[in-house]
């Protein structure tokens, strides 16, 4: 027992279970370990450093279990066995417990949040790192400076992170899969999302479940009959009065129901969809007997419901959402628009409700009409392009077409003019083209005899031509410039890279400032200048000297664009410099 | 042009401009047996590189543009002279005995008359879509079009270039230009937008070696060799009313037709403009 002597025990407990082999808990100044009984081995050994947390497992289940969760989401778990029975099983988890959770606040890393984020930051963004490392690491602004150019990042992950909430999953029932532990039965887990998914979705449940937990049955009982009903009676026809969800289901119906009848849009019948298939051979027979076919199965006819049902609640929970975080109320067509996507997912919705439509009078007719252009013309209206939907339709009365008085210009361009194009072939002396043309005729019944390599092309001229496209020849001017990347090393193109990026980051800083109109762009100039200069001279004079002595033909060359901007940034400086002064005087 | 592979065959269509009409056919006639017997030749280099490449050779006379090779006629036997390669022989008969065919055909030609390059573009486009469409799927097929020509720029045929260059561009199709006599400043623009090559060939007795060194190797070696650097392409549009090349000039909001110089009633589609407010100089600042 090396590890003791070393180390303070400051809690053991004996008679624990770890992975089926018992042994004895230790706590210790830094770390929680597990040695196997009747061996001097340590099975587990977790510094606290490593814990994120611990869980307990809950009241009333057998097994008095602790979990510790690590840092890298991982954990350990230890069965308390204490042989007197369950009340000492659960004392000396509550020991345990305790005591770990007054030492682990003292091991958690006390990282400060904004540093962290910043950390993140450069973490993420390998070119803000480099500037980091550049300009803040070697002193050439400070880290608050740099903060400051870059805290518009900074405040954007902070608000990307506040601001997004987690939505119903659409699979989420699915999602929670029963464990069969072998004798007949299922068990499932239900994390507390998982509640608060299903209350969100069915709102009849969670009225349920108000109505029922605390007093007539406890969670576990409810939970147990949610889910016998729901993936299993709901299906059956026969409902037995005594389920406690019977009812949930006709509400759930009802609401649908309302909810169909609250989305009177002109262009959607959802009375008329029928449930067609694409082809034959894709879920169904043939479209002619489709119809006997679905409408006689009544199970296809009860999932199909419950589907679109269960589509329909979920998309109804991001509604809410959406409306309790915005503080104004809804307007119309945003309404419409949320009303449009619900019904998107019920296109396969079977005639569920069976409400006759009634017999419109012309004037509802009129009215409907109306709805309909109103709805097709804020289709097909885009916000960007300009003014809103009632100047629109007021220009659309106005529309001019377009008047070509030329359509051949329009269509092909430049048009050819009248006079002679080829004025400029009077600058040679050549033949007629008639003279030319019957030369060429002539030459052509020469083509049929072989053509010897020397006809071909004169050595002479061939030599000539090979001259003017190698290298220094007349064609091959500018040539070097274009592989000077051949010649500069992978570590120097990098270093030269990063210049720039940093140079080009400051520059921009620099020209913002123009023109200084308040104090403030005054001061915030004058400090770039500054820091510009100490970057010159920190970095780039040296990085040009180095090069020039290294890379002697190309030093120059490399840097001297980069001096270019720098010294035209200088120059600016300085002239507006002068004029200040000469306004002072 | 990143996905073509310089393992896969490619398909060369040759371009070449017969007008007589061209400066350097009117110096000397001879020239075209020059620039034909070139492009056999390079046209066989072509195919000697790869036994899966093709070849195709237009000719753009001043009435009409005409495939020379492949072309109709089937392939006849050739005895094999001086040791040459029968196939070769086929390509280069094929390609002189259409086109003096061609030219005997032509209707006598008495004023100049312009080569419609654009129009054999497109031709010829048609016709590189065609195979690439009757290749067997999976197989890559490189394809460029290399056009030889002594003719000038020519301003009215532009919109049609423009369609041909995009549609290249948009097939992967490189445009290289071998120019014999004039600066062409639109094809120049063909070739950058397409991948291809641009070369004035400065004297013509030369002309296959250029061809050669030049063009023979597909654009996605090129990168490799010491070629002669790309010129700078002048990307000037020509104005709807002069024709000539201009640097700022005003364009129509309707019907985007280009003009030199401003007008109140654009000449295209008779729109009225607002005359432009002469802008207001700016007051000088106050001293303080």
């Amino acid at each position: 027992m090396a590890q003791k002597k070393v180390e303070d025990v400051l809690l053991q407990i004996p008679q624990v279970r770890y992975k089926k082999s018992d042994g004895t808990l230790y706590i210790m100044k830094e770390r929680v370990v597990f040695m196997l009984e009747n061996k001097d081995q340590i099975a587990v050994s977790h510094s606290f450093y490593d814990i994120k947390m611990q869980k307990i497992s809950p009241e009333g289940k057998p097994k008095i279990q602790l979990q510790l969760v690590l840092q890298d989401g991982g954990n350990s778990t230890f069965h308390f066995v204490n042989k007197n029975g369950t009340q000492h099983q659960m004392h000396d988890r509550e020991r345990v417990k305790e005591l770990i959770q007054s030492i682990l606040p003292n091991f958690k890393r006390k990282i400060d949040t904004e540093l962290e984020q910043k950390n993140k930051l450069l973490t993420e963004n390998p070119k803000l790192l480099q500037l980091y490392k550049d300009l803040v690491i070697s002193k050439v602004i400070t880290s608050e400076e740099f903060w400051t150019i870059h805290g518009k990042d900074l405040q954007n992950i902070q608000n990307v992170s506040s601001k997004q909430e987690i939505g119903v999953s659409g699979n989420f029932l699915t999602e929670i899969k029963p464990i069969n532990d072998g004798c007949n039965q299922f068990k499932y887990n239900l994390t507390p999302e998982v509640i608060e998914s299903v209350f969100r979705a069915y709102p009849a449940v969670k009225k349920k479940h108000a109505e029922h937990v605390p007093n007539k049955l406890t969670e576990s009982e409810f939970w147990t009959k949610f889910f016998q009903s729901h993936y299993f009676h709901r299906d059956r026809i026969t409902t037995g009065m005594k389920d406690l969800f019977a009812e949930c289901g006709k509400m759930d119906e009802s609401m649908l129901k309302k909810d169909i009848k609250k989305s009177n849009d002109p262009l959607l019948n959802l009375s008329k969809f029928g449930d067609n298939t694409i082809e034959e051979g894709f879920c169904s027979s043939s479209l002619v007997d489709n119809k006997i076919d679905n409408a006689g199965n009544i199970v296809h006819q009860n999932i199909i419901k419950r589907f679109n049902q269960h589509s329909f609640l979920i998309l109804k929970t991001c509604k809410e959402q959406q409306k309790n975080s915005e503080a104004n109320p809804i307007t119309d067509e945003q309404q419409d628009k949320k009303n449009n996507s619900i019904e998107g997912s019920n296109k396969r919705q079977k005639n569920v409700d069976n409400e006759v439509v009634p017999i419109q009078t012309e004037e509802e007719r009129n009215e409907q009409v109306q709805k309909k252009k109103m709805r097709i013309a804020e289709k097909i209206h885009y916000d960007d392009l300009g003014n809103d939907l009632t100047q629109q339709n007021k220009d659309m009365s106005t529309v001019t077409n377009i008047n070509l008085d030329k359509l051949e210009r329009y269509l092909y361009g430049p048009m050819p003019s009248n006079e002679n194009s080829f004025v400029n072939s009077n600058k040679y002396k050549v033949a007629p083209i008639d003279v030319v043309d019957m030369t060429i005729r002539k030459n052509t019944s020469e083509w049929s005899q072989r053509v010897t390599h020397k006809q071909l092309i004169n050595p002479t001229a061939a030599v000539n031509a090979l001259g003017e496209l190698s290298p220094g020849g007349v064609l091959m001017s500018g040539y070097h410039d274009h592989n000077l990347s051949q010649f500069v090393p992978t570590e120097v193109e990098k270093e030269l890279n990063n210049l720039y990026l940093s140079a080009g980051e400051l520059l921009h800083e620099f020209w913002l400032c123009f023109p200084p109109i308040t104090p403030e762009l005054e001061m915030k100039l004058l400090k770039m200048h500054d820091t510009i200069q100490r970057f010159n001279s920190s970095k780039i004079k040296p990085f040009e000297d180095r090069i020039i002595r290294d890379l002697s033909p190309l030093g120059s060359q490399l840097v001297s664009h980069i001096n270019l901007l720098i010294d035209t940034a200088f120059r600016k400086f300085s002239s507006w410099k002068e004029k200040k002064v000469g306004k002072v005087k | 042009m990143s996905e073509n592979t310089s393992d896969d065959p490619s398909l060369l269509v040759i371009a070449v401009d017969t007008n007589p009409s061209q400066i350097v056919i009117r110096k000397n006639p001879d020239a075209l047996t020059k620039i034909i017997n070139s492009i056999s030749a390079f046209g066989n280099a072509h195919l000697m590189q790869k036994p899966q490449n093709k070849l195709a050779v237009v000719a753009c006379h001043h009435h009409e543009s005409k495939f020379l090779y492949p072309s109709a006629e089937k392939p006849q036997e050739f005895r094999q002279i001086d040791g040459q390669y029968e196939f070769f022989t086929f390509v280069e008969k094929s390609i002189k005995n259409n086109l003096s065919e061609l030219i005997k055909n032509a209707p006598n030609i008495s004023n100049n008359s312009e080569s419609l390059l654009a129009g054999c573009l497109a031709m010829i486009l048609c016709y590189i879509l065609r195979i690439k469409k009757s290749q067997p799927t999976g197989s890559n097929l490189n394809t460029r079009i290399l056009v030889v020509t002594g003719s000038e720029d020519s301003a009215h045929q532009y919109m049609t270039y423009m369609n041909v260059f995009f549609t290249a561009q948009k097939e992967r199709v490189a445009i290289d230009i071998c120019a014999l006599d004039n600066t062409l400043v639109l094809l120049q623009q063909g070739c950058d937008i397409t991948g291809g090559h641009y070369l004035k060939v400065p004297q013509l007795d030369g002309l296959l070696q250029y061809l050669l060194w030049i063009f023979l190797p597909d654009p996605s070696i090129r990168s490799k060799l010491a070629l002669p650097p790309p010129v700078k392409v002048d990307y000037r549009a020509a104005c709807f009313c002069h024709r000539e090349l201009i640097d700022i000039g005003f364009v129509c909001s309707v019907c985007l037709s280009i003009f030199c110089k401003f007008s109140p009633i654009c000449t295209t589609c008779s729109t009225v403009f607002k005359v432009p407010l002469p802008i207001k100089p700016k007051k000088k600042k106050l001293k303080t």
